[in-house]
């Protein structure tokens, strides 16, 4: 049971990091991102590919996927700034396929839908069992970290230019700020925080494969982040750990209702997802956590 | 080539390949066409991309399943109850989950609207299972034009979105009500202070919007087979035709279906067929890149 | 101070785990061997193996049912569990550390998606967990699990030197093959080419979009290259549509197919119209006649049976009457057994666990030949030995045929 506990925190930092990625690029910067699981993907397959073709090391390979997935972050917003948010939450949906597809098709690069096995799990052999409570307590510290980074952009002068820009882009502009800079800058942050993210479960569990990288997993941090609270980066951690243990408890149904079959089990779990999304945004449409309201500047 | 050559008789050159492609795109995107109408409707009115006509397309399908397979009606007749399914479960929907939600930003409702989407379609897989079903039709052998061919099922399916689209053209035009939509459309300000209700308006504009997406959920799975997924598998393509036309404009959805039906086949010639999925995003691109607003689209 | 409250919070959540754990802590067999023995099926009840997920788990469930009713395993009763792995790498994973973690199974059985397996097998070998696959990727067998992986599904190349074998048989002097893209894809497009084009098979190869709705297009281009053979490499959703698409272009050449993509669902779907006369290939045969089988079929109530669920059969099977043969009811023990009793061509003949149990009770080496095929197994965890069998629709309906 515990090593299960393990796991699924483990998970839940994961998406945790991934959810504030998400929190920069749509709460900060108020750029709508339906294709987060894109740069999710970007990030862990440049950490796969260099530890495992180029025999990199694994901490090289984590910088790699930050600085590669943040610049691929920086070119789409520079494609799609000029698009208004209805548009913005299709086109991202799709990029995010088509970085899916293109996985599955360029086999010479990407090994296809066959997948990466055998990425380097740090320490594996010397942690031996140890190595999963190990993992989880690296994720944690590196949640940590990434929490306290963004909470500091949030209360900085950057942080405040963002909400400006979120706000009303017009009015920033008028003011004298470069609104395109500073949204290629809140982008390429959550690019790097998303590729953080895919490194993360790419050593985590040493494979990955494209059919994990579906509009079905940005759902889940969506809701994560909406749970939360869009805008507040506590609200995003935690609306990532209750996500991922609504999703596994859900799993314990069976004992609760078992005169339904195993088909219709599955399909009574997503219904449940879906009536808590929507529950959350009926009774807390602004999250579990709200965005704090920007103060007058103490300091 | 010689005029008696049918299809079949190993003769390939490029132009009759690009012909054939047309034809099969042009007949592709004008059921296509059917649910991007839909989703622009809903927008043109409501002001949200409502990601639930994925799930309406399912609702539509698997009505008409019920009509034409279980209650044994010709297809053409439950193409109707399509509409009515697809329309009913729309208005429902919207009423209980989406409403509430109106006066919060366009992105909380598209939010819930995906949520909407994953709870119609588990509720379709909790009653119907995920394995495919296929409508009650005779299989037909195409029909030859010289080198060219097509399916009477193609054809029905395109006539069927072609006259849905119709009624709903001479709707928007000649009608009182018709017209009145268009107007909370372009000026939702300005309608209200004529006295249009804009709550009934809403009702009005999900009920034919979902209606549509639930016609062209069975006719796609007219022509081939239907699951619960059988909305969500068209869902790239539609919004590519939506946006591509440009959100809120009914004539450039049709436009939109056309082009994305047209460049899915055409992409063959080109590009592996396993990249067919994701031309849709690339067109959204050029289009997007070129126009902002989409070929039609009138509003910033 | 502050440092004092923070000690009572974590004391305050370790306390707060331990209770969320305690039910299920009580429940696994923790002391001595009385609990039930758990069997686990990781199965797709939704996405692209859904068609076959529910089938697997009614075998499953059949199988552990019929052992409980004959008194269990040494002197045990199983518990069977089932949670669904959405078809999808990353769920599978998540669903699989519940069923090893939580529910403490000592095998996962008839994982069926390659991505599946290959994402779950390495928490297998860790957690000494059998994992009984379907999943055909031949790059499975070559992870280092250290044997706690067997597989009835022939892995992909011999299947495609399967297809090469039945394409020549027919001779056909062109062919045209289209599949979806899939772990195995490229490995059975190659294994085809290099059994038939040595032969003087001309070949083209064209991989799809599976998730797209309908393949026309493609359709058309194959009816225009108008090859002898057609071979629609499909699953089962992607041959419907693929079927009636060529019934609809008068194609009159040879139709051959995967036999898990040409089920009787398949003909229901695509109509028995478009479907007569298609051979379903690469099947595994049963072997020695087909009591396997025909006891699978009375005992799910079905007519017809496709090669997932006669898998699923066996792999209940096999688990059982491994741990009864190494009196040993767990992941290892069924690791260290399963070739006693499946590769053992000097015992008894057994088509069922129930049978094998008694004559394994009464000290008699066995030999478990399954409704999927004879069952053996190689060191890596291959199949061996494996007949396949042809079968052509006629009349609607599966009907073998010698090729």
């Amino acid at each position: 049971m515990i090593n299960y506990l393990i796991a699924m925190a483990t998970f839940g930092a994961i998406y945790a990091v991934l959810a504030l990625a998400l929190n920069v690029m749509w709460g900060m910067a108020g750029m709508v991102n339906l294709g987060i699981v894109g740069f999710y993907a970007f990030g862990a397959y440049i950490t796969a590919l260099l530890t495992l073709n180029a025999h990199a090391p694994i901490a090289l390979g984590f910088l790699a996927a930050m600085i590669g997935t943040a610049m691929m972050a920086a070119l789409v917003t520079l494609g799609l700034t000029r698009l208004r948010d209805d548009y913005l939450a299709i086109v991202t949906l799709g990029f995010a396929e088509v970085v899916r597809i293109a996985a599955e098709n360029e086999i010479w690069l990407t090994r296809g839908t066959d997948g990466i096995s055998g990425i380097p799990q740090p320490l594996k052999s010397t942690l031996g069992a140890d190595f999963n409570a190990a993992y989880l307590v690296f994720c944690l510290v590196v949640l940590a970290v990434v929490l306290w980074v963004l909470e500091r952009v949030r209360t900085s002068p950057f942080g405040r230019v963002l909400r400006a820009v979120r706000e009303d882009a017009q009015v920033a502009a008028f003011a004298g700020k470069d609104v395109l800079r500073f949204k290629v800058k809140a982008f390429a942050l959550g690019g790097a925080l998303a590729g953080l993210a895919g490194a993360l479960y790419a050593h985590y569990s040493s494979y990955i494969v494209p059919e994990i990288y579906v509009p079905l997993l940005t759902i889940y941090i969506s809701l994560a982040l909406t749970a939360g609270g869009i805008g507040n980066n506590w609200g995003a951690v935690i609306g990532a750990f209750v996500v991922v243990f609504f999703l596994e408890s859900t799993r314990f149904l069976v004992g609760v209702v078992p005169w339904l079959s195993a088909e219709q089990l599955a399909a009574l779990r997503e219904f449940l997802i879906g009536l808590g999304l929507l529950l959350v945004l009926f009774f807390r449409p602004r999250g579990l956590m709200p965005e704090p309201l920007p103060r007058l500047v103490k300091r | 080539m010689s005029g008696i050559c049918v299809s079949g008789c190993g003769s390939n050159t490029n132009l009759e390949k690009l012909l054939q492609l047309t034809l099969n795109g042009l007949m592709a995107g004008t059921v296509l066409a059917v649910p991007a109408i839909g989703l622009t409707m809903i927008y043109a009115v409501l002001r949200f991309v409502n990601f639930s006509i994925a799930g309406h397309m399912a609702v539509g399908a698997f009505a008409g399943y019920m009509l034409n397979a279980w209650a044994g009606l010709p297809a053409v007749v439950a193409v109707l109850g399509a509409f009515i399914a697809g329309a009913a479960v729309g208005i429902a929907s919207d009423h209980a989950a989406l409403r509430p939600l109106r006066g919060y930003s366009a992105l909380t409702l598209a939010i819930a609207s995906i949520a909407v989407n994953i709870m119609i379609e588990s509720t379709i897989r909790f009653f119907f299972g995920g394995s495919p079903r296929d409508y009650a039709i005779p299989l037909r052998r195409d029909w030859t034009l010289g080198f060219l061919h097509v399916g009477p099922q193609q054809v029905e399916n395109a006539i069927i979105a072609a006259i849905a689209m119709a009624i709903l053209f001479v709707f928007l035009t000649v009608t009182t009500t018709g017209k009145a939509m268009r107007a909370v459309a372009d000026n939702p300000m300005l309608a209200d202070s004529k006295g249009i209700d804009p709550d009934a308006m809403a009702r009005l504009a999900i009920g034919i919007g979902m209606g549509l997406a639930g016609i062209g959920g069975m006719l796609v799975g007219l022509d081939t087979s239907i699951d619960p997924l059988v909305g969500f598998r068209a869902i790239l393509s539609v919004f590519a035709a939506a946006v591509v036309g440009g959100l809120g404009s009914v004539p450039g959805a049709l436009v939109g279906g056309l082009a994305i039906g047209l460049s899915e086949e055409l992409s063959l010639l080109a590009l592996p067929a396993t990249y067919k999925s994701a031309v849709g995003f690339l067109a959204i691109l050029v289009v997007l890149t070129l126009r902002p607003r989409g070929l039609l689209g009138a509003r910033a | 101070m502050q440092k004092r409250s923070l000690i009572t919070r974590r004391k305050a959540l370790l306390t707060g785990v331990g209770a969320i754990a305690a039910p299920f802590v009580i429940t696994t067999p923790g002391f001595g061997q009385t609990g039930p023995i758990k069997l686990a099926g990781l199965v797709s009840l939704t996405g692209s193996g859904s068609p076959f997920g529910p089938n697997s788990r009614m075998a499953h469930q059949a199988v552990v049912d019929q052992v409980n009713a004959a008194g269990g395993l040494l002197g045990r009763k199983i518990e069977y569990l089932a949670e669904d792995d959405q078809t999808n790498a990353e769920a599978g994973q998540r669903a699989a550390r519940k069923l090893i973690d939580v529910d403490k199974t000592q095998a996962i059985m008839s994982v069926w998606a390659s991505a599946v397996g290959t994402a779950v097998l390495p928490l297998c070998w860790e957690n000494k967990v059998v994992m009984l696959a379907i999943s055909a990727a031949d790059s499975l067998a070559l992870l280092p699990h250290q044997g706690y992986f067997v597989r009835t599904q022939p892995h992909t190349e011999l299947q495609g030197k399967e297809f090469g074998r039945v394409i020549l048989a027919m001779g056909a002097k062109s062919a045209y093959l289209i599949m979806p893209q899939t772990p195995f894809t490229e490995t059975v497009f190659n294994a085809i080419r290099t059994t038939v084009e040595p032969k003087g098979v001309k070949v083209q190869s064209v991989i799809i979009d599976g998730k797209k709705t309908s393949f026309k297009s493609e359709i058309d281009e194959m009816v225009r290259a108008n090859p002898e053979l057609f071979m629609m490499g499909g699953y089962q959703a992607e041959n419907i549509v693929m079927a009636k698409d060529l019934f609809r272009a008068n194609y009159k050449g040879k139709v051959i197919g995967f036999a898990y993509g040409m089920t009787p669902g398949f003909i229901d779907g695509a109509g028995k119209e478009a479907a007569e006369g298609m051979f379903a290939c690469a099947e595994p045969a049963p072997a020695g006649g087909s009591s396997a089988y025909a006891k699978l079929k009375a005992l799910v109530k079905k007519d017809a049976l496709d090669t997932y669920i006669c898998q699923a059969y066996d792999h209940a099977n096999l688990a059982i009457l491994a741990m009864a043969k190494g009196k040993e009811a767990t992941g290892t023990g069924i690791k260290d057994n399963i070739r006693k009793i499946a590769n053992n061509d000097a015992g008894v003949m057994v088509d069922n666990a129930l049978d094998g149990l008694k004559a394994i009770g009464e000290g008699k080496e066995i030999k478990y030949s399954g409704a999927s095929g004879p069952c053996k197994f190689s060191d890596t965890g291959n199949i061996i030995e494996v007949a396949f069998r042809t079968t052509q629709v006629k009349d609607g309906k599966l009907v073998e045929v010698k090729i």
